[in-house]
């Protein structure tokens, strides 16, 4: 693990300066924003914009603020994902494609030590994010709805962040492996194919990591079993770490790859 | 046009407006100190201050050049 601390004050700088500790927190927080917003006014946006004829009448379910909790998770889910993915993606690849990473693997360095500052740095920029965006929803949900219950936010932040965990060192193990746009291609496939498959016919298993996303809530809601649950913690754990070793040994067989 | 101003729920806009305003600037400084983007620089100027949120997003996403 030499040159630790060096190379993740340099990670830290590098996202300082291009700006992703402050977007990507944003972001995040207008997804949270969007539903408690939407779900609390459709009424006025159906009439403003939705042509509705005279004498219509409908029935808006009555949500819970639980409920909003769960579907700014889903807006994360979508489009956070895709923006944090987009931006990560090219983290090992790209340095390798613009010659950075000549300056760097010249050097005695540990190609683990790289990888995992790399790793620190984008779940910092992560934790932040969710931060914000669960904030954000927190806000917009006790404000237009009612008071949340705090144990039930901690255990589903604390669950979607390990999901999260999970999809930075897909990204990074396919940056770490192929060319961006080849990496762009699997990390994406795995993800959000995986959850595809997991929504059509994920109700013949009950342990996945791509259903831990929803399993914050529910595990409070009560529709889950606990073993379930701990089962997919567990899984996920072990799927971000054999992750994160194949992505350091895939970087040191790369090393040739980089352009000069 | 004080009573109509009052009468808007600042709780529920403002912080929207405050998120939109930071990106716009944030996103705006990096393009005047960036060296070169994808796409003509004066593009990337109007669709950050017309697109307002998703202008400034894009920008972020696609618009800066790495090197």
């Amino acid at each position: 693990m030499r040159g630790f601390n060096v190379l993740l004050q340099k990670e830290f700088r590098e996202a300082w300066r291009s700006w992703k500790f402050l977007w990507i927190p944003l972001v995040f927080a207008l997804l949270g924003m969007s539903d408690p917003l939407t779900n609390y006014y459709m009424m006025d946006i159906l009439n403003a914009v939705g042509n509705v004829p005279e004498g219509f009448e409908m029935l808006m379910p009555e949500l819970m603020p639980l409920d909003l909790i769960q579907a700014s998770i889903g807006q994360f889910q979508t489009i956070g994902l895709l923006v944090m993915m987009a931006s990560f993606v090219g983290a090992i690849s790209k340095e390798r494609a613009n010659g950075m990473a000549t300056l760097l693997y010249a050097r005695p360095i540990s190609f683990a030590a790289y990888f995992l500052s790399k790793f620190v740095v984008m779940s910092t920029i992560c934790f932040v994010s969710i931060l914000a965006g669960f904030a954000a929803s927190v806000y917009y949900t006790s404000i237009l709805y009612g008071t949340l219950d705090i144990g039930a936010l901690l255990v589903s932040f604390s669950t979607y962040y390990i999901w999260l965990l999970f999809v930075i060192a897909v990204t990074l193990m396919m940056s770490a492996s192929f060319k961006t746009v080849i990496a762009t291609t699997c990390a994406f496939t795995v993800i959000f194919v995986g959850q595809i498959i997991d929504m059509i016919i994920g109700i013949f298993w009950t342990i996945s990591p791509w259903k831990l996303a929803s399993y914050g809530i529910a595990k409070f809601r009560g529709t889950i079993e606990m073993s379930d649950y701990w089962w997919s913690l567990v899984i996920t754990l072990a799927l971000t770490i054999i992750c994160i070793g194949i992505g350091i040994v895939m970087m040191k067989r790369n090393a040739s790859m980089i352009k000069i | 046009m004080m009573e109509e101003l009052a009468k808007v729920p600042w709780a529920v806009i403002a912080p929207l407006i405050i998120v939109q305003i930071i990106l716009m600037i944030v996103a705006l400084i990096d393009l005047r100190k960036i060296h070169a983007t994808n796409g003509p620089k004066i593009l990337w100027v109007f669709i950050i201050i017309f697109a307002n949120l998703l202008g400034s997003i894009a920008y972020f996403i696609v618009g800066r050049k790495q090197s």
